[in-house]
């Protein structure tokens, strides 16, 4: 009786878990949007405008291309899905992820990648074109991204003897914000993050300028709700990074049995406030670079690979073991 | 058209070869899940007696381990063969020599798997050879099939001499061909000559496992079989190179020095990369396939790697990983690579192309095959919700025990950088086999052959369909695999082990977890998202009409790798355009693009032009004129008579 009402905690909790994250994510795709329209002297959409167009979009009459088969249909699905499953390791303000154990890291990478496959597969589906365009750019992109973003999550994981993400964010409240290699994972992760969110430099999130685009173009045969679900997919996708790095500067408000209902909120707020700060960093930043060539993303992902490795060295080195 | 007799034997022979590995796999479950003592060494057999020569043969929980890999890949292929085959009765091509070639090789499979000393083991290591060999030669009227077959028995020899070379050094050292004799041997030899006896075996059994640079007769012979042979090789035949590497490195010569696990990690991590670059740029299917096999070769070998340098740091927790890495990986590859090559041989058999950009549009024609081969591309590029993910998850995480655990030392960076490694190849294999699956099945067909297309006989997509659905049991349900390969860790343990149920904790059932989480989101998301109109339209081309070739094509999917890869894949590329006097009109564009196999043109050809410089030399003894050979025959008398003195 008691195994199982700890079974039925935990579901709850996982649930709740994913409520939150589906709840917010269109948000911070508001908060973002805004903030780039406050740099660039505009007034932009109001906050709740992507709520607004996902529920136009899942009204909407959905068109397939004759060419296309049932991967097309279900890609969408299985991405929104899979992201989801990468939502359920990363933790949230408590610092509780509902899938955690040795080895989760890496299943955070894994289930981003099983979003990319399907996508990839389904930008082949139209037999056009800027669907070939853009899948192929984006496994291209996919791996130079994969290894940055597995080596900047292991060095963390050697920081704090955990493979846990869980135990990971944990772990890095007792290691000061200032120590150098955790500097460097940072900023190694945070120019991952840009790859992943599909971002300038190496993406353009507004453009629909075929030769250009990248995301955009997997997309480019969806309409309807399809459409919204990759659209939410991919807000969902930008929270999860932004958590993910939010957690790993400044660990904190994390759950605690003598905390009450309060230290809750408190804890949610505190996590919010990251995020948005975080939010408007990348909004700053896109708002200050241009987009670069394909062939250049992989000096820009170099770059961040190496930080990771300087990380590890530097961690070694700080500890004495090299 | 099908003769009547031929079908019966066709369905006959196969049945029996489906019988066999059934009743086989039977009792292995029974005979293993009894407990007690079942373990049977010293079984002898052909006994000369004089000669000190006996052929020795032992079933111990690895040899278990491998038998049941092989009667796996057995069923399947054979199963498939059903159907296969019936093309070559169609085209009146005697199957004689197939049925007899396949029996003999399985056999021989079977006798090295069984083999417990050094004579039995190359003696049925050889016949696995020949009997490949004539496999892959079934084809034998298109010429390039003879070439490849040639320079697979030339390979597959040249490690032989290796093997051989070794086993008779052991053999004049101990006074026996027993691998417990070398065993007992080994900590007695020096280290020059324990480091030689073991790179022999690494560069013999390499091989035959297909590890760069020791892999270029690999692509050739595995695109060159029929598809049930493709699919055994690839599945089986190098798993059984890597069985030795266990029995004859792991359990006679012992830990060894440290650098053994640094060869492997090397070695792997380079055929794990090299191999599936060079899958990335191909566009032929069955080449692409056998390329991504020198990859998972490569992944097994940074698990071996990882496992042997766990073993001389003495961290156990981090062998049993890399050791479970080592088997669960085997397993899932033998799984999702001999699907892989069904599909990809239903293809050739309905298109008689293995071009793939002559395919597309054939999810739609071949829907059966499709999914099965969806299902193969989810597994074989590592991604969770499917087993190839899994195997991953725990080599990485033994490379970062064994990281973690060292005290200090240049080892702390290095070894985390394979991580790196595995990363990039799982990125590289990502866009692999988009393009093996997305260029082939989805879209516009790219031909008539390909617009043509009908699914294939039921037994032929019925073959991989139960080969995917074993694939998600493993996952589904990871303790029965997990007791699987507590059989061969058990062997290979020193002493008593922490057992796999503490070495994984609570991971052990999270792959069921996350499938059945994923399966249930995704009915969710179906469920909610399923409204509105839907209305099947034209692809948007800016409003002119859409040609099959404005698709993507497989070489232009993967163009952005070849470019920035163009040193390691010795890529080439020339563009002509002729622009008839000014610069706007284009009259006619000539576009050459190449792949150059870099590891023959640098080790291969210098070696073979030696050859054949050193060959034309001595021709110049046989000159054909008669006073010069009885110039010899003189030579030779007075060189006789001199030493005979």
């Amino acid at each position: 009786m008691d195994e199982l009402s700890m079974i039925l905690t935990r579901l709850l909790l996982g649930i709740g878990h994913l409520a939150i994250i589906i709840v917010v994510a269109p948000l911070l795709q508001g908060f973002i949007k805004k903030s780039k329209a406050f740099w660039q002297m505009r007034q932009g959409p109001p906050l709740l405008q992507p709520y607004r167009d996902l529920r136009k979009l899942m009204q909407k009459e959905e068109l397939v291309s004759e060419h296309a088969s049932w991967v097309f249909l279900l890609a969408p699905r299985i991405a929104l899905a899979a992201t989801l499953m990468a939502g359920l390791v990363i933790p949230t303000a408590w610092g509780w992820a509902p899938l955690s154990g040795w080895g989760d890291l890496f299943l955070f990478g894994a289930s981003l990648g099983l979003v990319r496959l399907f996508m990839t597969l389904s930008g082949l589906e139209g037999a056009g074109t800027f669907g070939g365009m853009g899948s192929s750019r984006e496994l291209f992109l996919g791996l130079l991204t994969e290894p940055a973003l597995v080596l900047g999550l292991i060095v963390l994981a050697f920081m704090t003897d955990t493979t846990s993400l869980q135990g990971i964010t944990i772990g890095l409240q007792s290691i000061s914000p200032l120590y150098i290699p955790r500097i460097l994972v940072l900023i190694a992760l945070g120019m991952v993050s840009i790859a992943e969110m599909g971002r300038i430099p190496i993406d353009n999130p507004d453009t629909h300028l075929e030769l250009t685009m990248i995301h955009e173009g997997m997309l480019i045969e969806y309409s309807g709700p399809s459409l919204a679900l990759l659209n939410f997919a991919e807000q969902v996708k930008q929270l999860l990074l932004l958590v993910l790095l939010a957690q790993i500067i400044w660990p904190s408000g994390l759950i605690s049995s003598s905390d009450g209902l309060l230290g809750m909120f408190w804890a949610l707020g505190f996590a919010g406030v990251k995020v948005v700060v975080l939010g408007f960093f990348f909004a700053t930043v896109e708002s200050l670079f241009v987009k670069r060539r394909l062939f250049r993303a992989p000096h820009f992902l170099a770059t961040s690979t190496a930080c990771a490795i300087l990380a590890l060295i530097s961690l070694w080195i700080i500890r004495g073991q090299i | 058209m099908v003769n009547k007799e031929s079908k019966v034997v066709r369905q006959l022979f196969m049945s029996l070869s489906i019988v066999l590995a059934g009743v086989g796999l039977i009792w292995g479950t029974i005979l293993t899940s009894r407990g007690g003592e079942w373990i049977k060494t010293g079984f002898q057999f052909f006994t000369e007696a004089g000669s000190g020569l006996t052929l020795t043969w032992k079933l111990d929980g690895l040899t278990v381990f491998f038998l049941f890999i092989l009667l796996l890949g057995q069923g399947f292929s054979s199963l498939y063969a059903i159907g296969y085959l019936k093309e070559y009765e169609e085209k009146k091509k005697s199957l004689w020599p197939f049925y007899t070639n396949w029996f003999l090789f399985l056999g021989s499979m079977f006798g090295v798997l069984l083999a417990d000393d050094g004579f039995s083991f190359l003696l049925t290591w050889e016949m696995m050879s020949l009997f490949s060999f004539f496999l892959v030669l079934y084809e034998h009227e298109q010429p390039q099939n003879r070439k490849s077959a040639y320079i697979y028995l030339v390979m597959t020899h040249v490690g032989t001499v290796f093997l051989t070379t070794a086993t008779l050094f052991l053999y004049a050292k101990t006074g026996s061909f027993a691998f417990e004799a070398w065993a007992v041997a080994a900590p007695t030899l020096t280290a020059i000559q324990l480091n030689l006896v073991f790179l022999a075996f690494f560069i013999g059994l390499g091989t035959k496992a297909g590890f760069v640079p020791f892999h270029i007769w690999l692509p050739y012979a595995h695109s060159a079989s029929p598809s049930p042979v493709s699919s055994l090789m690839s599945g089986v035949m190098v798993k059984v190179a890597l069985y030795l590497f266990l029995r004859l490195v792991w359990l006679t010569l012992g830990t060894g020095p440290v650098w053994w696990g640094w060869l492997f990690l090397l070695v792997g991590a380079l055929s794990a990369t090299v191999g599936i670059l060079s899958a990335s740029v191909q566009s032929d299917l069955k080449k692409l396939l056998a390329f991504s096999t020198i990859e998972n070769v490569g992944i097994l070998g940074m698990a071996l790697g990882s496992a042997f340098l766990a073993r001389s740091w003495n961290h156990y927790i981090a062998m049993d990983l890399a050791l479970l890495a080592f088997f669960w990986h085997t397993l899932q590859h033998m799984l999702f690579k001999s699907l892989l090559f069904m599909g990809a041989g239903n293809i050739i058999q309905v298109t008689h192309t293995r071009n793939m950009e002559r395919l597309g549009g054939l999810l739609k024609r071949m829907p059966k095959t499709g999914f099965a081969a969806l299902i193969g591309i989810i597994g074989i590029t590592a991604l969770p919700p499917l087993g190839g993910f899994w195997g991953e998850l725990m080599l990485f995480q033994s490379l970062w025990a064994n990281t973690a655990h060292l005290a200090n030392g240049w080892s702390k960076v290095f070894l985390p950088l394979f991580i790196g490694v595995l990363a990039l190849v799982g990125g590289l294999s990502m866009a692999t086999f988009v393009k093996w699956f997305g260029i082939s099945f989805l879209g516009q067909a790219r031909s008539q052959v390909a617009e043509r297309a009908k699914e294939v006989h039921p037994v032929q997509y019925i073959a991989p369909l139960l080969v995917s659905g074993l694939a998600v049991l493993t996952v589904l349900w990871p303790s029965a695999t997990l007791a699987l390969i507590d059989l061969p860790l058990s062997v290979l343990r020193i002493g008593e082990g922490v057992g796999i149920a503490s070495t994984l904790g609570k991971p052990l059932n999270l792959s069921s977890i996350y499938l059945i989480l994923l399966i249930l989101l995704t009915v969710i998301v179906v469920f909610l998202s399923n409204r509105g109109v839907r209305r099947v339209t034209a692809t948007w081309n800016c409003g002119g009409p859409l040609t099959p070739r404005m698709q993507y094509t497989a070489g232009g999917l993967t163009n952005p790798i070849r470019v920035l890869f163009t040193k390691v894949l010795g890529s080439h590329r020339h563009v002509e355009g002729d622009f008839a006097g000014t610069k706007y009109t284009l009259r006619s564009l000539r576009y050459e693009g190449k792949i150059k196999e870099v590891f023959e043109d640098i080790l291969y050809r210098p070696v073979i032009h030696g050859v054949l410089w050193v060959a034309s030399k001595i021709l110049k003894l046989q000159a054909g004129s008669i006073q010069l050979y009885l110039g010899y025959l003189l030579v030779t008398v007075v060189v006789v008579l001199i030493l005979g003195r």
